[in-house]
């Protein structure tokens, strides 16, 4: 007699089922707590930031996950709406504002704002200040110090034929087509169609060499000995690096870029006062210390310096020396024009 | 009640047969043609500047999705959804076979145990993937300890990585099918066919592969269709020089931000595809 | 004969042990004791104890199932009313456009339908909810159910049972009932299974039309690549394999299949 039993157990579990998420949506919302919608990265913040959060004020953090910012950004575009706090990268800035998707934040409403500093109050990339800088990094490259008998100390080692089918760069515009112009000495203000010929040749140049284009499996490959040599961005390289401690990073005796991922309040944010607090909360110099100290990011916060770790902190890598920070620039803010010439290179670089 | 039910079963009346029909339709109005409908208006527009849109009406991405530089990517499109489809029907055939006269009481279990591989998270079964392919990989590793092999050999990113993570994905979609359609058919038409003399090929070659043969083309439809618009096995396992065409689209509404032009891309294959389904209708009925 | 048959075996579970090779490696690899799985650095339960603390990973897991089993219904029974339609009726008029757009979701790029959902669901003002999640999977299912149940049907339709119900007697609803039904159940079985398993991998559609709080446990997945897909994610799918594969079991060793005495 098993068989019917079983079965009818079956039934209901299976009429049962459907009902279950309804149900715990129902409990989570009885609490009918103050909340924040944040949209960020997996993990890209401290292990107990946001419950420390919630304790001192009560308010709890709902964590929505995105795996890279363009489909963020195609998400929200789209219209998708609801999330208070978001962190968009700074060249992604000047597309949110044209589209009108971010609430500036109030001149005078977050009073940790001082903590920043300077070099990262009024950037370029958004110099009415409707965002607040939340980690730092530059774009270098990463190697393997086994496989490889001499560092990479220029962009053009990515070029050389030694390491084909040994390298991965970014799949990401901005980052590619800036070494481009750099190895050409072509600034980033330009529009001349000539020059973006050159640049597209020089990237589809390389393209026999590579052996993936990736913004974030590539760190696997690196980890497993797949690549050696690959164009990264600082932090993520870092993180990576604990699990292979043959994995190094430089910056390119050409000179680099630093990129600032932002916080930015969404448009039609519904919790705006309790998204300024968390801001100001993120702001203060011990909760910033700590993100930075579990990411291995740089923080723009000043006054979090004297509390990030000493390792961190004296890494030139994560914070570069005197001389190499003053030759590191923020992006060219593109108008859509550029933009526009920016991507048609980079897709005709992936198509050729 | 019986009767009205019988009435809507019975399907004598065109009424009737569009009332069954009508759940399903509600689902493809608001979830499919409503959608893809406004992708298809928004394919005539332009791209402004920061990729916002203007409703200006115009053939423009068009004429651009029939670039020369675009053609090697339909091509290669192709040819790897035709080549998944073919390496799934024929590994998938005698395993569908198997399934449905051969596993006796485990049948069941086994038809859940070729899904049940994909309930884990498909990234993870890349990185595992990755982990039996890579250089350092199991793979190579085995290989060069047996002495098969001296250097390891780079797997991944290759085409050969693509075709496996697209067979392996597929597989189950072609199986399931066959084993539906083969279930039905019936034994004693195949046990005739031995009792007039035929041999084991003859027998399958002249009743069960015909009669199988609805299983086989919804075998292939839920191949080699979904398999054009795949992305993410090239994403993660393909190399730079495998670009497929659901990578040109997913990069369009992305990384470019150029709806539109995304928007053209699907409508053209939406356009093809359906044309082709058209086509094979028409031969099927001839 | 019996050493053909054999072979035939032998083959079959080649190919099982291609699909479950990476099974296997998930499983070891569950025990890694390092946060990039990709390179083995030594044995360690940690992450099946983190696991059991990880309420974000379970809930997103649980997301995941509730959603592929509400998906997997309603696909089913369109996919049933539908091919019942398209198969066993007159032939009318639109049938075929039916049949065409019955296999448009699966032509359509997941991020071209993910996009065009969501902006059109934000244009009617309709709040992002569970609900229009599993309604827009279901569609992506429905290409999957309605290809199963059909070649029944169609294999069904040539054995003319129901005819020959009707010939008894019986009403269409008594034959559909008795006989059809009862008769396409495997085919529905296997196209809710299809459709569970497509519903239960699906990103892209998923991020985008995915509301607030809606975590599934792809979109978590794939957000953990950039800092690490740590082996709690082995460890987690490895539960619920092993789940999985015990209600197999289970049910293989007592169940009586019905259909068994009514085939041969």
């Amino acid at each position: 007699m098993p068989e019917p039993i079983s079965r009818r157990g079956f039934l209901k579990a299976a009429i049962l089922a459907p009902l279950m998420p309804a149900l715990l949506a129902a409990c989570r919302r009885a609490g009918d707590q103050r909340v924040v919608n944040f949209f960020n990265w997996s993990n890209y913040i401290g292990k107990d930031t946001l419950p420390e959060f919630t304790r001192r004020t009560g308010i709890a953090v709902r964590y929505d996950l995105f795996a890279d910012e363009d489909e963020m950004f195609t998400k929200l575009r789209a219209g998708a709406r609801g999330y208070d706090l978001i962190v968009v990268g700074d060249y992604l800035i000047p597309r949110f504002k044209s589209l009108n998707l971010i609430d500036p934040v109030p001149a005078g409403t977050l009073k940790n704002l001082g903590n920043l500093a300077p070099r990262f109050r009024r950037p370029i990339y958004d110099p009415e200040e409707t965002t607040v800088p939340y980690l730092w990094g530059t774009t270098g490259i990463a190697y393997n110090k086994k496989k490889l008998k001499k560092a990479p100390t220029s962009w053009w080692d990515l070029w050389d034929e030694k390491y084909k089918d040994r390298v991965s760069m970014l799949d990401n515009v901005r980052d590619c087509i800036s070494v481009a112009m750099q190895l050409l000495g072509i600034p980033q203000t330009t529009r001349d169609p000539e020059d973006f010929r050159r640049i597209r040749e020089l990237l589809v140049r390389q393209k026999p060499l590579v052996k993936q284009y990736s913004s974030s499996s590539y760190l696997n490959s690196l980890v497993a000995g797949e690549i050696d040599l690959a164009m990264t961005w600082s932090g993520d390289l870092f993180q990576t690096a604990r699990e292979n401690p043959d994995l190094d990073y430089v910056l390119p005796k050409e000179g680099t870029y630093m990129w600032v991922d932002c916080m930015a309040i969404l448009r039609g944010a519904r919790h705006r006062a309790d998204t300024l607090r968390l801001i100001d909360y993120l702001l203060e110099p011990d909760v910033a210390a700590g993100i930075a100290n579990s990411m291995r990011y740089a923080t723009p916060n000043l006054a979090a310096d004297p509390l990030v770790d000493q390792s961190l902190r004296r890494d030139p890598r994560v914070y570069p020396t005197p001389g190499v920070a003053k030759r590191l620039q923020l992006h060219h803010v593109l108008d859509s024009e550029q933009s526009e010439l920016w991507s048609q290179t980079w897709a005709d670089v992936k198509v050729a | 009640m019986d009767r009205a039910l019988s009435w809507l079963l019975g399907g004598r009346k065109p009424a009737a047969s569009h009332l069954l029909l009508a759940p399903a339709s509600l689902w493809l109005i608001f979830f499919l043609i409503i959608p893809a409908g406004g992708l298809v208006l928004l394919s005539f527009a332009k791209t402004g500047p920061y990729g916002a849109i203007v409703w200006e009406f115009g053939f423009q991405n068009y004429r651009r999705a029939f670039d020369t530089k675009y053609l090697p990517v339909f091509a290669r499109t192709l040819a790897f959804a035709g080549g998944t489809t073919a390496l799934c029907l024929v590994l998938g055939y005698p395993l569908a076979y198997y399934l449905t006269f051969r596993a006796g009481r485990w049948r069941n279990a086994l038809l859940v145990g070729l899904m049940v591989p994909f309930w884990s998270s498909c990234l993870v079964a890349y990185y595992s993937w990755m982990i039996v392919l890579g250089k350092e990989g199991l793979l190579n590793t085995a290989l060069i300890r047996a002495g098969f092999l001296s250097a390891p050999i780079g797997f991944l990113y290759t085409p050969f990585a693509i075709l496996l993570g697209l067979v392996y994905f597929y597989l189950p979609f072609t199986v399931l099918p066959l084993y539906a359609s083969l279930e039905k058919v019936p034994r004693s038409v195949i046990e005739a066919a031995y009792d007039l003399g035929a041999g084991r090929w003859t027998a399958f070659f002249k009743v069960t592969l015909p009669l199988s043969l609805p299983g086989v083309v919804a075998g292939c439809v839920l191949t080699f269709i979904p398999c054009l618009g795949d992305f993410l096995t090239v994403e993660i396992l393909g190399g730079p020089r495998y670009y497929l065409l659901g990578n040109l689209i997913s990069n369009q509404f992305m990384m470019a931000q150029d709806w539109p032009f995304g928007s053209a891309l699907t409508s053209i294959l939406l356009a093809g595809l359906v044309g082709g389904l058209w086509l094979y209708q028409r031969w099927e009925k001839a | 004969m019996s050493a053909k048959r054999r072979g035939m075996g032998l083959y079959c579970a080649g190919l099982f042990s291609f699909l479950y090779l990476p099974l296997v490696v998930m499983f070891v690899f569950s025990f890694n004791d390092a946060r990039r799985n990709v390179v083995w650095r030594g044995f360690t339960l940690k992450w099946y104890k983190a696991l059991f603390h990880n309420t974000e990973l379970m809930s997103a897991m649980l997301t995941s199932l509730e959603l592929a089993a509400t998906a997997a219904a309603i696909a089913a029974v369109l996919g049933m009313l539908a091919s019942y339609a398209m198969v066993k009726h007159k032939p009318f008029r639109g049938r075929g456009a039916y049949d065409a757009l019955l296999n448009v979701p699966l032509m359509m790029p997941e991020v071209a339908l993910g996009v065009g959902v969501l902006t059109f669901l934000v244009r009617a003002g309709y709040e992002l909810d569970f609900m229009a999640l599993a309604c827009s999977h279901a569609l992506i299912c429905l290409p999957y159910t309605v290809a199963a149940v059909r070649a029944r049907l169609i294999s069904l339709q040539e054995s003319s049972l129901e005819d020959a119900a009707m010939d008894l007697g019986a009403t269409e609803w008594q034959a559909f009932a008795k006989v059809t039904l009862p008769l396409a159940m495997p085919a529905i079985f296997s196209g809710a299974l299809l459709s569970f398993t497509v519903s239960f991998q699906d990103f892209v559609t998923s991020f985008f039309v995915a509301g607030i709080g809606i975590v599934t446990m792809p979109i978590k997945v794939y957000s953990m690549m950039k800092f690490g897909v740590t082996p709690e994610i082995n460890a987690l799918s490895v539960c619920l394999l092993l789940a999985t594969f015990l209600l197999i079991g289970l049910n293989a060793a007592f169940a009586v299949r019905p259909d068994e005495s009514s085939r041969h």
